[in-house]
């Protein structure tokens, strides 16, 4: 037996050897969300480009925010959403994008850029858009007006849940009201606060993550809540109904950035061009059911997408809809107004 | 004397509420639906998908070299560590059985940012090697700690009578000392193979391009993911492999000792 052992460990060696000796493909590091980029087509970009494409995840944007900035190294390309591309700016974590090396920015939706936070794209690419919105249950209740207005409906008292969090709920009365979300004026903010307490007395709770489920089984019949959580929880229970409220919503986006410190620098640039062609993008959208941002892609994307109003804003609201920004020393105001909420009765 | 119903319905109770969340899970992994809530039919769908998507995959190679690998350090490591600590009682001994005691007590965040930045300062890369030498240092201390008991059991005289007998240190130690602190340091070893299989905190700070382990890719899978009923599916898998590696073990150690 003892020669047979010798041979199969040298032909082991061999082997080893062999693979070390090919010429090493180029690795490109992605650091982003959970299945958040169609399998196949991460395959054709590694074919294409002769190389391999390695993901790491992360679960929430603050995380990722204290590792790179902690100094974690050896990412290439990260995933943040927008209002973290602006912190990791300042923080000069991030660089600026080559434009040279970018053929397919054309595609860009300018309808989506003009409220972008780096609407030139110096830094940072839209990737998937999602929005906020209400949705329900339509064999429970009926007659529902897509206004945020429904929240007042004292018939559905502690069926109803909100956001908690301080930007979206605030903002979806500013909303209501006709105001900016981004408004830095403090009556417009006291106003929205009065309207927001108001809508608590027929509200179970404010609620970021259980809505889902709660709606799916329900226990609640109405709630406010991100487009993607309700796409899942309406795989499950198709009477959930979601709409956007007439009077706007929030927008939010992921943003596609090359951290300062990556080593495939151009491949990132490669990456980030080939997610931006129309046939890629409308192929991710179809995949991950969110809507990337890209004017040439909406065409090719499927009936379903295009027809649904989680995914897809009618015009007259996307007009009204806006990005959740910066408001600066606002913010404490905002705090100030959501501590109040919170210890109203 | 009728015998009391108490201890078998304790024990009953105990054992519904160790395995009853285990079958739901494998239940659920069978289940058409996706938050588990009701039962939507049957579909092998979640194993289908799991065995297409690569990433998941890395993620159980990642954990299971990392954990092997942290396992037969920290078993050397804790063992000597172990020895030091029982055999000597001096002012030297006492500093490092409180360097020993501390990572069972240090929180895993405070542990997880110290190292990260422990490891940007020095100029190391961050991946698999780092996620390696974190957890072999958290696992080293449980280690130490079992064996450390099962030392103080230990009757010296043992290891007197064998060198009476003839033997010389390393064959008392080979042929006496190790086979009767075996089952303590077996013991650690899978204490310290379960604690790095499933630690998030530390691993997430830690982790570098292409190192993400089981736990961190499902915490983002729970937070974004769409096909979050795959873990259900991995995890029986799992369950599966670490019953049956748990019955050979104990094959295995029954025909050694007949």
């Amino acid at each position: 037996m003892k020669p047979h052992w010798s041979l199969l460990t040298a032909c082991g060696l061999a082997a080893l050897a062999l693979a070390g000796c090919g010429p090493r493909r180029p690795t490109l590091h992605i650091y982003t969300w959970a299945d958040y980029i169609k399998p196949e087509l991460l395959e054709a970009f590694e074919r294409e480009n002769r190389c391999r494409v390695v993901i790491d995840t992360f679960d929430s944007n603050e995380a990722m925010y204290a590792k790179i900035k902690a100094g974690a190294t050896g990412y290439d390309l990260l995933m943040p959403s927008s209002y973290m591309v602006k912190l990791l700016r300042d923080q000069n974590l991030i660089q600026p994008l080559r434009r040279e090396w970018l053929n397919n920015l054309a595609h860009v939706d300018p309808d989506y850029l003009k409220k972008a936070m780096d609407p030139a794209m110096e830094y940072s690419v839209p990737y998937m858009i999602t929005n906020t919105g209400i949705a329900w249950l339509s064999d429970r209740i009926e007659n529902v007006e897509p206004s945020w207005a429904v929240f007042g409906r004292a018939d559905l008292k502690g069926r109803m849940t909100m956001l908690n969090d301080m930007r979206e709920t605030l903002g979806a009365a500013l909303k209501f009201l006709g105001h900016s979300l981004n408004t830095r004026d403090e009556r417009e903010l006291a106003a929205a606060r009065d309207v927001v307490i108001g809508w608590k007395r027929n509200l179970a709770k404010f609620e970021n993550e259980q809505y889902k489920t709660g709606l799916a089984s329900g226990e609640f019949l109405l709630v406010h809540g991100y487009s993607g959580d309700i796409l899942q929880a309406r795989e499950e229970n198709d009477r959930i109904v979601f709409a956007v409220p007439r009077e706007g919503t929030s927008i939010s986006c992921d943003d596609l950035v090359i951290p300062a410190t990556a080593r495939q620098v151009e491949l990132a640039h490669r990456f980030i061009d080939f997610l931006l062609r129309p046939e890629v993008a409308a192929e991710n959208s179809d995949f991950i059911g969110y809507l990337a941002p890209n004017k040439d892609a909406y065409p090719l994307m499927s009936e379903k997408l295009r027809n649904d109003p989680a995914v897809f804003l009618p015009p007259e609201i996307a007009e009204r809809s806006e990005i959740i920004g910066d408001v600066g020393d606002a913010l404490s105001l905002y705090t100030r107004m959501w501590d109040e909420i919170k210890a109203a009765e | 004397m009728k015998r009391s119903r108490l201890p078998a319905l304790t024990t009953l109770l105990l054992l519904v509420f160790f395995y009853l969340p285990i079958a739901v899970l494998i239940v659920n992994s069978f289940n058409a639906s996706r938050f588990g809530g009701a039962w939507e039919g049957f579909t092998l769908d979640w194993y289908a998908r799991l065995f297409r998507e690569r990433s998941v995959w890395l993620a159980v190679r990642n954990t299971a070299l990392i954990a092997v690998g942290a396992t037969l350090a920290s078993v050397i490591l804790g063992t000597l560590a172990a020895f030091a600590l029982h055999r000597f009682d001096t002012r030297l001994q006492r500093a490092h059985y409180l360097l020993m005691y501390a990572p069972l007590v240090v929180p895993d965040l405070l542990m997880g940012i110290s190292l990260l930045l422990f490891f940007v300062a020095a100029g190391f890369r961050l991946g698999l090697f780092t996620v390696f030498l974190a957890h072999t240092t958290f696992c080293i201390s449980y280690v130490a700690m079992v064996v450390l008991a099962r030392l103080q059991d230990f009757d010296e005289s043992l290891l007197e009578a064998a060198r009476d007998l003839g033997a010389d240190a390393w064959t008392a130690t080979r042929r006496v000392l190790l086979p009767l602190l075996a089952p303590g340091i077996a013991a650690g070893g899978l204490l310290a193979f379960t604690l790095s299989i499933d630690d998030f905190v530390i691993t997430f700070f830690v982790s570098g391009p292409g190192s993400t382990t089981l736990p961190v890719r499902i915490y983002s899978m729970i937070k974004h993911s769409r096909h979050l009923p795959m873990i259900n599916a991995l995890s029986a898998i799992l369950m599966i492999v670490t019953f049956g590696a748990a019955w050979a073990s104990r094959r295995i150690g029954e025909r050694n000792a007949a």
